[in-house]
């Protein structure tokens, strides 16, 4: 594949547990805090309880009637896309006449999973009586059609369902539109609500941590499941015109392991593609990143095979994993750490990665454990994924 | 960017392979309905899927995971390269609701024996990628792979992303997949909504009536750059928007194969939209399921392929828009239109 000329980002929106806006969540990550506890939003009668990283009580979602019309996830998804676009400075108004596509990534915002729905549906079917407006919300609650119905977009819609890499391939996606000349505007990343669902699964799987999670650390015993959404705005250049950038997108990879559901391959092998696909088409090579958003998410696998390909492909590079303040996402996080990585560029400034404290000899490098300045202008978010996708993004400081 | 279509792949219930479904085309029957509880369902099979892969990997892999297998390495066959290296095949599959019976396995796992015996077989199953990550485990495919889940709108939307993978040259070949499956939960939910309109049989010309009736099954396709011809002509352009926000203006001299399958919501953006002009709907065929907008798709490949344009499955008219008669399809252009609920639509303009 050949390169392309880099895509600007004009806009971000972010929330997260570790805030309810981009500069929120930026305040959190660099005074080091952290806000986990047991979930609030749904109860399990299982024996252990894991620490999770909702939003707080006090976050209003964007439209009056709450959760009865939309799903929370295209809620998150819909409030996370006004903050970028508002960033941007385009309004509902200023889009109209514009060809605005629309890429978001999920999981759990596209899964018929409504566990309240099935439990009536168990006893009995129609003498269940289950609640029928649980499906019909799920039916009108696909997340990039939701933006797309709220600002009357006419452009392309895409959910992708890439499991825990979908926001970065999203957002890769979304800029291929651009490129294509099929959009003048794309509104991409990722969202993802914390649910009774994936908390089960997780715990499942063993791989949940009954602590705060520790990304990379010796003691690392798996993740902790989060909620958010991450969005950005990227425009054409004719779009754009003088407009300045937060930050440009210069390149994206993604690839397959072909080796098993839930694990990454030991070696690495569709990380490496990835990545190696990414720096061909940004033009850059691994010497010119100044840092890495890992995936991160302090399960013994994932960290495992993340820090031997970073060391192999890119040692001595800084890295951090903000999962520890976000907990896993899922679907939102490549869209929540690409707003952080332009973010953390246009500041000059890497958080340290929290829960990090001891390093694990297995593991060739660790990550920056304090708040450490940024030397260049270019980084990159890597995201792992059930099912062996790979998605890697590459950033440069934007002119904002 | 220009795409041939060089393999097809596909299970329904008429069969599996290209060749039941052109008989499908070719007799129109709609026969493929069964009765199930006192209403029909088209259900899809997965017959010769142990001439690809063995039994034994298919231990964990449920049906909606083996329906995408089978239509996958039929496709890969039917394109002559399942000896070929696959590194640079990339995987991309739509769906609307991904694998349903999966994700209520699940949830049986714990609301029935508690959370701390909740299946970690079915969660890791029931993830939306796991029917691609299962076609690039078994086939080893280690280009990109793309979920994608739009409802009704899926099948464009994916092949877009197609569309660009190979104008950007990341991958040669796509294997491009559709695949939704029956599950007694959606069915329960289309009764309720529907009423006696999942009774059957399905009309897709009668606009205003609801009669869809619920189908599943998984068709797939080996796409690549038009370079080197095509063994079922070729995708030429792929338009999503949404005709109340910006109408669409339907081309000209395209012939039309509609996605209508019986959904009374959708009727009537096809009626507004063709306006007089006789169309092919095929749904009859395979039943209404978000996917079978893939179906739709293969028998415009198929059609394209035999230069021919089959009949319509229902023949009967909503006085508004007739079913076309068949013919030959010479230099003809066909598209496959789409809507799905507010207005959205997608359209899939091919050639030979």
């Amino acid at each position: 594949m050949g390169t392309s000329a880099p895509i600007a980002i004009t806009g971000m929106g972010c929330l997260s547990g570790a805030g309810m806006n981009l500069p929120e969540s930026l305040q959190s990550m660099f005074r080091n805090q952290r806000y986990p506890h047991s979930p609030r939003r749904f109860s399990t009668d299982h024996p252990v309880s894991y620490p999770v990283l909702e939003l707080r009580d006090e976050f209003k979602l964007p439209l009056d009637n709450q959760e009865t019309v939309y799903a929370r996830t295209s809620q998150l998804a819909l409030a996370a896309a006004l903050e970028a676009l508002a960033d941007a400075g385009w309004t509902a108004e200023s889009l109209r006449g514009k060809r605005v596509g629309v890429c978001i990534g999920t999981t759990v915002g596209c899964s018929l999973n409504c566990d309240d729905f099935y439990r009536a549906f168990k006893a009995n079917g129609a003498a269940g009586n289950p609640d029928m407006g649980i499906i019909q919300r799920f039916l009108r609650s696909n997340p990039s059609a939701v933006i797309a119905r709220q600002l009357k977009l006419d452009g392309p819609k895409q959910t992708v369902v890439n499991a825990c890499s979908s926001g970065t391939e999203a957002i890769g996606i979304g800029a291929s539109w651009l490129k294509a000349g099929a959009c003048d505007i794309v509104i991409a990343g990722g969202a993802d609500e914390l649910a009774r669902v994936t908390y089960a699964g997780f715990s499942s799987l063993m791989i949940s941590d009954t602590e705060p999670c520790k990304p990379f650390d010796l003691e690392r015993k798996g993740l902790n499941l989060g909620e958010g959404a991450g969005i950005l705005i990227l425009e054409s250049a004719a779009v754009r015109e003088s407009k300045k950038a937060r930050g440009y997108l210069l390149g994206y990879g993604s690839a397959s392991d072909a080796h098993h559901l839930t694990a990454p391959h030991p070696d690495g092998t569709g990380l490496k593609r990835a990545l190696t696909e990414a720096f061909t088409s940004a033009a850059v090579t691994p010497e010119m990143i100044s840092f890495i958003n890992a995936h991160g998410t302090g399960t013994p696998d994932n960290d495992r095979v993340e820090c031997r390909v970073m060391n192999e492909i890119l040692p001595g590079v800084p890295f951090v994993s903000t999962k520890g303040y976000t907990g896993h996402t899922l679907g939102a996080a490549g869209g929540i750490e690409a707003a952080f990585t332009v973010a953390c560029l246009q500041r000059g400034e890497l958080p340290a990665s929290i829960g990090f404290a001891t390093a694990d000899p297995e593991l060739a490098a660790t990550p920056v454990t304090e708040n450490t300045p940024v030397s260049g202008e270019i980084a990159l978010s890597e995201s792992l994924a059930f099912g062996g996708n790979n998605g890697v993004l590459i950033f440069s400081r934007g002119d904002a | 960017m220009r795409m041939a279509i060089q393999g097809i792949g596909i299970t329904g219930s008429f069969g599996s392979g290209v060749a039941s479904f052109r008989a499908a085309l070719q007799t129109g029957s709609d026969r493929s309905a069964l009765a199930v509880d006192d209403s029909p369902r088209y259900r899809a099979g997965i017959e010769g899927l142990d001439e690809f892969i063995p039994k034994r990997a298919l231990r964990r892999i449920d049906h909606f995971s083996r329906m995408t297998l089978l239509g996958a390495c039929q496709a890969l066959k039917d394109a002559d390269l399942l000896a070929a290296d696959r590194s640079r095949i990339g995987v991309a599959i739509a769906s609307g609701y991904g694998a349903l019976n999966t994700t209520f396995n699940f949830l049986d796992s714990y609301l029935d024996f508690g959370y701390s015996c909740s299946s970690p077989t079915h969660f890791s199953n029931s993830v939306h990628n796991a029917a691609a990550a299962h076609v690039s485990i078994q086939l080893k495919t280690t280009a990109p792979s793309l979920t994608v889940t739009q409802f009704e709108m899926s099948v464009p939307s994916a092949l877009l992303s197609a569309q660009q993978w190979l104008a950007e040259g990341r991958v040669d070949q796509v294997l491009f997949g559709a695949v939704d499956e029956s599950c007694e939960v959606l069915n329960y939910c289309r009764e309720q909504f529907f009423g006696a309109g999942e009774k059957g049989p399905l009309r897709p010309f009668a606009f205003s009536e609801q009669s869809a009736v619920a189908g599943e099954g998984a068709v797939f396709f080996v796409l690549t750059r038009a370079d080197h011809g095509a063994n079922y002509g070729y995708v030429d352009e792929v338009i999503l928007g949404n005709h109340l926000v910006c109408p669409l203006n339907l081309p000209q001299d395209d012939l039309f194969i509609i996605g209508a399958d019986g959904h009374k919501e959708c009727g009537s953006f096809y009626a507004e939209l063709l306006n007089g002009r006789a169309a092919a709907a095929y749904a009859p065929l395979y039943g209404s399921f978000p996917a079978a907008a893939g179906f739709d798709l293969a028998a415009a490949a198929v059609s394209l392929g035999d230069r021919t344009l089959y009949a319509s499955s229902d023949p009967v008219s909503s006085g508004v828009t007739s079913a076309i008669a068949p013919q030959k399809l010479d230099q003809g252009q066909l598209a496959c239109l789409k809507f799905g609920s507010g207005g959205d639509y997608g359209l899939i303009r091919l050639s030979n």
